[in-house]
């Protein structure tokens, strides 16, 4: 078999588009602990890098994300690992509980309120829009909110990992700036304003504000959820 | 299920292998996956795994211990199960023009400004909160 045919098989397609996806990671996050700045941040750097191979051998999105999609897939098994933070810092959370709950309500507000202000304001209208309102959330109940409201789920994910990249790196910036006390504030930051992107940074930061960044995230998706249809009344 | 009927060498083994763990957690997600299925809930099969397995934590029938390695090792390496989703980009070659750029300030803002508010109001509530217990203290 040529090395041409090869190529076209999809079993070898996946196995070598997996490796790239895992190894520009692994090469992302050296780069990133060797100069820890915002913009080589792994998010960042390895899709970059991907894009650029995809583009340059003429693959599309969907023979890429064929071979792939597992590593998409693992995020399910990466939710259930929140329990664990959550049970560890469950004292705290019953003690704080009505704060964590105030700055979620509020963070969700902003986050809706901002999008369509802005959108409105540089005319971004239509699907584009709505696909624009749910990016604070999780992808999971982004997806499901966008598609509901008349959004495209599709773009909803981009626009939520962008949000994520983008978040994770503010949030250095916006906890380097504000004089906060608590680590309640600093892990509800990130778990409201870049969900799993900005979650895994918070872990980084510390167990505390990584265990309370998953478990607002969580809670923050649920309420968007439930409220999505509360929300769509008063933006139409 | 309790902790007790599982053999001690199987515990043994939940408790030091990160594979095995990881597998656990794979575990949770399916059997998330298939309550949604059946019950027709309108949540993602990882939050419902994640509800169960912090239940059994809670009610005492799982350890933490049986998961934390595994855990904390997909929590570390979460950011890498996103990267093959950024790659949807190469079918909205709309969004590398002026749209892209409005699209890029949009969430600039619009996130710096969510940040701000929860952690202001967080801090803020906290304030008051740690007032309130500190002059209680002192009546």
């Amino acid at each position: 078999m040529t090395a041409a045919a090869l190529w076209r098989e999809p079993l070898a397609q996946a196995a070598v588009w997996s490796l790239a996806t895992i190894l520009l990671y692994l090469l992302a996050k050296r780069l990133h602990r060797r100069w820890p700045r915002w913009w080589l941040m792994p998010l960042a750097v390895a899709p970059a890098l991907l894009m650029i191979a995809a583009l340059a051998l003429n693959v599309s999105y969907r023979d890429y994300i064929r071979g792939t999609h597992w590593l998409v897939a693992l995020l399910g098994p990466a939710t259930v690992a929140f329990a664990v933070p959550i049970y560890e810092q469950r004292a705290l959370i019953r003690r704080r509980w009505p704060l964590l709950l105030a700055g979620m309500v509020a963070g969700s507000l902003t986050a809706v309120a901002t999008s369509w202000a802005l959108a409105y304001v540089l005319g971004i209208d239509g699907e584009l829009r709505l696909s624009l309102l749910p990016r604070s959330i999780s992808t999971p109940f982004a997806m499901e909110i966008s598609g509901e409201i008349g959004g495209s789920p599709d773009l909803t994910a981009v626009f939520v990992v962008l949000t994520g990249i983008i978040g994770a790196a503010v949030g250095d910036i916006v906890l380097a700036r504000l004089p906060l006390r608590s680590t309640l504030a600093k892990g509800a930051l990130f778990g409201v304003g870049a969900h799993g992107a900005g979650t895994a940074r918070a872990h980084q930061i510390g167990r505390e504000e990584g265990a309370i960044a998953g478990l607002v995230m969580v809670l923050v998706g649920l309420m968007n959820v439930a409220l999505a249809p509360l929300i769509v009344q008063f933006m139409r | 299920m309790t902790h007790r009927s599982i053999p001690i060498q199987l515990q043994r083994l939940l408790r030091r292998n990160r594979l095995v763990q990881i597998g656990l957690l794979g575990a949770f997600w399916a059997a998330g996956e298939a309550l949604a299925r059946t019950t027709g809930l309108p949540l993602p099969g990882g939050i419902i795994g994640m509800v169960l397995a912090l239940v059994l934590f809670l009610a005492g029938g799982l350890k933490v211990a049986s998961m934390k390695r595994g855990a904390n090792w997909m929590l570390a390496e979460m950011l890498l199960f996103f990267v093959p989703a950024v790659l949807a980009l190469l079918d909205h070659r709309e969004l590398f023009g002026l749209l892209g750029l409005k699209i890029f300030a949009l969430i600039i803002v619009s996130t710096t400004a969510v940040m701000c508010v929860t952690a202001l109001t967080v801090d803020i509530c906290y304030r008051w909160t740690e007032r309130d217990d500190s002059s209680s203290a002192v009546a």
